[in-house]
């Protein structure tokens, strides 16, 4: 196979990507490729470099070296590749980070009539769509701060979704929920595996990766550790630092 | 020494007289301040030293010297300058008037664009972040995401600035303008009764900073209305 | 340029003028403060509307209101006064310098009330109540964890209200005291060279505030130094 199928096949691609921090290394060296249609969910204890990771696929942060292809567009300080690259990878964050100023359904319909310049009333049709997805139409004229984290979530997932991205990036969307909520996240988001998106989910929920995930990356101090089915990876993890992490997740 | 009843019904309108001026310096300076903190505050944050800087020591120079020598020194002090006199602005700089409402714009647009920079710097990270994940661009994240919070936050410290312009429209009377404190100075020079004329005239100031304050809290109350308190 | 010369000495005594201005008002003016903000947050009602009263009044007045009032009114009131004693008295007036420092203080004093309040009340309530639970009195909990913490959260705006201060004693050249401005005032008389002599106070009082800042920004490291953190 020459090297030109290979990028076509995967629709990210990282070679050898290093990141600092001034004088800290975020990630080493860091090797990935996603197909599409594929799902990955990363793990590993706070600051070892999993949200950088995802963070720096769509260039919210800028890598030092290395190499990162997403979708044909190589990311580098080319401000046309990175606005192509953004508008059709999804995002959603810890934080929700929904605009409090805008209704529901107006923070869907922002980016599709700024970016893509559809119409308002298109826009407003896939917002709708979207919501109810989501299972929360009903919620399309409140504003974001009179709903729960959870709901909140969801219509984050969905203003990610009316962009019509290829690839959906999720940085713990869960842990700043309160338990209760949790699995209304995680149901939205094995829907969307199910029908085939390409998702890297950074979460500490091994029962979604167990469930969704094609491979599961363990990373730790800005490496990856280990990559295995779950089957594998949860059944007969290679590294002592893998089995040590998954000992005080597991048994929490 | 008495309190002078007939004297204070006298004099404020007298002094009423004054305060379509004092309104006129007051809406004008901040129409022209706004709209140069604006300016000032994109050169500011343009991430060009050679944009930045000058306008960083703009505003330094107007923050750090008083207001009064402001003035002083653009209607006492320019006229020496034998350019200004020939130069296009020297109808305005001629006129008081002009002097005041350069002045206060000048000061003021220093003072609002600080206070912009602080509403622009309080949105959330996150929330820009979420925009540039979304594909927007930098004008369109700036205009539908940023500018929109930064106004209710910077909205507080904007009400403030408005209410101390006002204050500062007051010393337009140093530079012979009859605004309602020139007025009150020259009924004070003439029937030397500084209580009765200088309160009544404070009284009519409280009155206007009161309204100034009411307006802003009621358009603060609008605006975040859909924000759960 | 030439023209400054032979007045330095005249300007360098009015800016000593305006530095004990300064340094008598911020003295009366965090006086002002401590007394309004106490108040604020006393239980006293009464205490409460004065101080209320007078951080409207002060707040929402023109500065050039206050300082005349103040040299205007007291003077009548002091020849009101002296004529009691010895009716041919035509004239007393409290010396410019003390009008100018109350009313500066007064005006200051009452944005000081606000901050000061702020920042009391801001202090963590968890911290007084870690203090009051380790045993340690209502005094001494006051003492070393209510002001340390306080004045951290004071400083900030405070310096803000000092560079107000310093600014606000050019005002007081319009009641004569001869400071920078009514220095530069006079010097125009005789060399008529307004822009050179008022572009010259600018830059002094440019240079208070530059001091100003830079001390507020050492006192503000000095007060966060062991927050700081160390990688």
């Amino acid at each position: 196979m020459s090297d030109s199928d290979v990028m076509s096949e995967n629709i990210i691609q990282l070679e050898n990507v290093d990141k600092f921090f001034g004088d800290f290394q975020a990630l080493k060296n860091i090797n990935l490729s996603v197909k599409k249609g594929e799902r990955i969910v990363v793990c590993g204890p706070s600051g070892s470099g999993k949200s950088t990771m995802i963070r720096c696929i769509n260039r919210l942060e800028e890598h030092n070296a290395g190499k990162i292809v997403v979708n044909g567009h190589e990311l580098t300080s080319d401000v046309k590749d990175i606005d192509a690259v953004r508008s059709e990878v999804g995002m959603v964050f810890q934080s929700f980070n929904l605009f409090p100023h805008l209704s529901i359904v107006k923070n869907l319909m922002l980016a599709p009539q700024l970016v893509r310049k559809v119409s308002k009333a298109e826009a407003r049709d896939v917002a709708m769509k979207y919501l109810e997805r989501v299972k929360i139409p009903e919620q399309a004229d409140k504003y974001p701060s009179q709903l729960s984290g959870g709901q909140q979530q969801r219509v984050a997932i969905a203003r990610a979704l009316c962009m019509n991205p290829k690839v959906m990036l999720f940085d713990e969307p869960t842990s700043a929920l309160d338990p209760e909520m949790i699995s209304e996240v995680l149901d939205v988001m094995t829907d969307l595996a199910k029908e085939g998106m390409t998702m890297i989910v950074v979460t500490h929920e091994m029962g979604f990766a167990r469930s969704v995930a094609d491979s599961v990356v363990f990373m730790d101090e800005g490496e990856i550790v280990e990559m295995n089915p779950p089957q594998e990876f949860f059944e007969n993890p290679k590294s002592e630092r893998t089995k040590l992490f998954l000992s005080q997740i597991l048994t929490h | 020494m008495s309190f002078d009843i007939a004297l204070i019904i006298d004099s404020i309108p007298k002094m009423l007289m004054g305060i379509g001026l004092t309104f006129q310096l007051l809406f004008l300076s901040l129409a022209l301040g706004t709209a140069l903190g604006v300016m000032l505050l994109i050169l500011r944050i343009s991430g060009r030293w050679y944009l930045s800087w000058p306008t960083m020591i703009y505003i330094y120079i107007f923050r750090g010297t008083p207001i009064l020598v402001q003035i002083f020194i653009i209607y006492y002090g320019l006229p020496q300058l034998e350019f200004v006199r020939d130069g296009i602005f020297w109808p305005i700089l001629r006129e008081p008037f002009g002097c005041a409402i350069v002045a206060l714009t000048l000061n003021t647009g220093a003072y609002l664009s600080e206070i912009f920079r602080g509403g622009v710097l309080g949105v959330d990270r996150g929330l820009k972040e979420a925009g540039s994940a979304l594909g927007l661009s930098v004008t369109d994240r700036f205009i539908y995401i940023t500018a929109p919070i930064a106004i209710r936050l910077c909205l507080p410290a904007y009400s403030n600035d408005v209410v101390s312009l006002m204050k500062s429209t007051a010393l337009a009377s140093t530079i012979t303008l009859l605004d309602m404190m020139g007025i009150a100075r020259t009924i004070v020079a003439e029937t030397y009764a500084p209580y009765e004329v200088f309160i009544s005239v404070m009284v009519i100031y409280l009155i206007i900073t009161w309204a100034i304050q009411r307006t802003f809290g009621w358009i603060e109350k609008r605006m975040s209305r859909h924000v759960r308190q | 340029m030439e023209a400054i010369t032979g007045w330095w000495d005249d300007f360098f005594w009015g800016s000593l003028v305006v530095v004990e201005l300064f340094f008598v008002a911020l003295f009366l003016t965090i006086l002002f403060g401590l007394i309004g903000a106490g108040s604020k947050l006393s239980g006293n009602k009464t205490a409460k509307a004065i101080a209320n009263g007078y951080t409207i009044i002060f707040r929402g007045t023109p500065e050039i209101l206050v300082l005349l009032l103040f040299y205007f009114g007291s003077a009548i009131t002091m020849t009101a006064i002296a004529q009691i004693f010895d009716p041919t008295i035509k004239f007393v007036d409290i010396p410019p310098f003390w009008a100018g420092s109350l009313a500066i203080a007064l005006i200051i004093g009452s944005y000081a009330t606000e901050t000061f309040r702020g920042a009391f009340l801001g202090v963590d309530p968890g911290q007084i109540e870690a203090s009051r639970a380790l045993g340690v009195s209502n005094l001494q909990t006051f003492i070393y964890v209510r002001i340390p913490a306080m004045w951290r959260l004071a400083l900030p705006p405070f310096g803000n209200h000092m560079l107000s201060l310093i600014k606000d004693t050019a005002l007081v050249a319009i009641i004569g005291l001869e400071e920078t401005l009514f220095v530069a005032e006079q010097a125009i008389g005789t060399t008529g060279k307004p822009f050179t002599m008022y572009i010259l106070v600018g830059a002094i009082y440019l240079g208070f505030s530059t001091i100003i800042t830079l001390s507020v920004m050492r006192l503000e490291k000095y007060a966060n130094k062991h927050l700081e953190v160390t990688r």
